[in-house]
């Protein structure tokens, strides 16, 4: 998650001036099983999908799965914002999907394994509680694939 | 949010991990977000205390292209921007080579070439789609092929240099401001949110600063 300090103004000020309340009381669940025990899942609100995948309309709330043996260059983004920058995506996917990064950790053993499918959001222009129905799947689709954990990559 | 751990970073919006093709650098981003994973108590929020490595002599100075040139007075749109797309097509073909094949063009039904063709009679006319889709996906589009143009040569790229160049110096820049001040000077709010869609407030500001320069300290808005 990018510090407000590193947003361009216009950027920091958009944000600040939403003034959201609270999302709901904190959660909090203990990890009960050391890190290389653990099955990690992706979770990211860039608005990636395979190309046969429909995209991503302006305001979105639904989510597209991503096969985690799926070739993920082939991932693109429909990401409605033009408030952040996407040519870093453009070199290299796991600088916002790090899918590699975490096969890499799989097979070294630092954590236990990798999910078998990902899950894409596109984080623009819905208040959180227009996700509500689309989480309340991912959480079950991820207790389904065994999952303890996820990492979130937001842009 | 109040998600229960966070890794507050300090790179670009967009770059969550960091630094594009730098494996050791992103494994870093990731397991010290991951060691937020068996703390006593949260919620969590944990600054990342590294700035994304920089290597000065692997740093690209500019894009290959220089768009200084771009337009002589009285060209169309669809002079400007068919010999600007023309100039980057060979660097978009290297980079199709150099990325295996990988692009993020393709969102649109169409080619970027006729896109651009479509968009230029539009600016040249001075109207605006009605198509809001095929506009957003031929703008992404096209843009995409910029920038994997614009980045084709290997080397780090400084992310606020290639907006600028693309938004400020190159044609196609322009051309998306000028349909962002057509969809914005309209009455109506969703023609409004549309020009949101089309340009980024930070490049609509910077053009306007430019722009008063020239005009004695008045902006156009």
């Amino acid at each position: 998650m990018v510090r407000l300090s590193e947003l361009p103004e216009y950027e920091r000020e958009h944000l600040l001036a939403k003034n959201m309340p609270p999302l709901g009381p904190a959660v909090w669940t203990e990890a009960k099983s050391p890190l290389s025990a653990l099955r990690i899942a992706l979770i990211t609100t860039a608005g990636l999908h395979y190309r046969d995948a429909p995209a991503f309309a302006f305001a979105d709330s639904t989510f597209r799965p991503i096969d985690g043996d799926e070739d993920p260059d082939q991932l693109v983004m429909s990401h409605s914002s033009v408030n952040f920058d996407k040519s870093g995506f453009t070199e290299d996917v796991n600088l916002v999907f790090p899918i590699q990064r975490f096969k890499e950790l799989a097979t070294k053993g630092t954590i236990g394994s990798v999910a078998s499918v990902h899950y894409s959001f596109m984080g623009a222009g819905l208040l959180p509680e227009s996700y509500e129905d689309s989480a309340g799947q991912v959480a079950g689709l991820l207790k389904q694939d065994q999952v303890d954990a996820v990492f979130l990559t937001p842009v | 949010m109040q998600p229960p751990r966070a890794l507050w970073v300090p790179f670009p919006l967009g770059r969550p991990l960091g630094k594009p093709a730098d494996p050791a650098f992103q494994t870093k981003v990731i397991l010290a977000a991951l060691e937020l994973l068996h703390r006593e108590q949260g919620p969590v929020l944990e600054d990342f205390p590294h700035d994304a490595p920089t290597n000065m002599e692997t740093q690209a100075t500019a894009c290959p292209v220089s768009f200084a040139a771009r337009a002589a007075a009285g060209d169309s749109w669809q002079a400007r921007l068919s010999s600007e797309f023309a100039t980057l097509q060979p660097w978009y073909e290297l980079s199709l080579r150099r990325r295996d094949g990988r692009t993020l063009v393709g969102l649109a039904d169409k080619a970027p070439r006729d896109n651009v063709d479509a968009l230029a009679t539009l600016l040249d006319e001075n109207k605006t789609p009605s198509d809001i889709t095929w506009l957003k996906n031929a703008v992404e589009d096209i843009k995409a092929f910029y920038f994997e143009a614009m980045t084709a040569q290997p080397g780090d790229y400084d992310s606020d240099a290639l907006q600028h160049q693309f938004w400020q110096e190159s044609s196609l820049g322009a051309a998306i401001l000028a349909f962002h001040d057509l969809f914005n000077d309209a009455q109506q709010a969703q023609m409004k949110l549309i020009a949101r869609l089309l340009a980024p407030r930070e490049a609509v500001a910077d053009r306007d600063k430019q722009q008063a320069k020239f005009t004695g300290g008045h902006s156009n808005d």
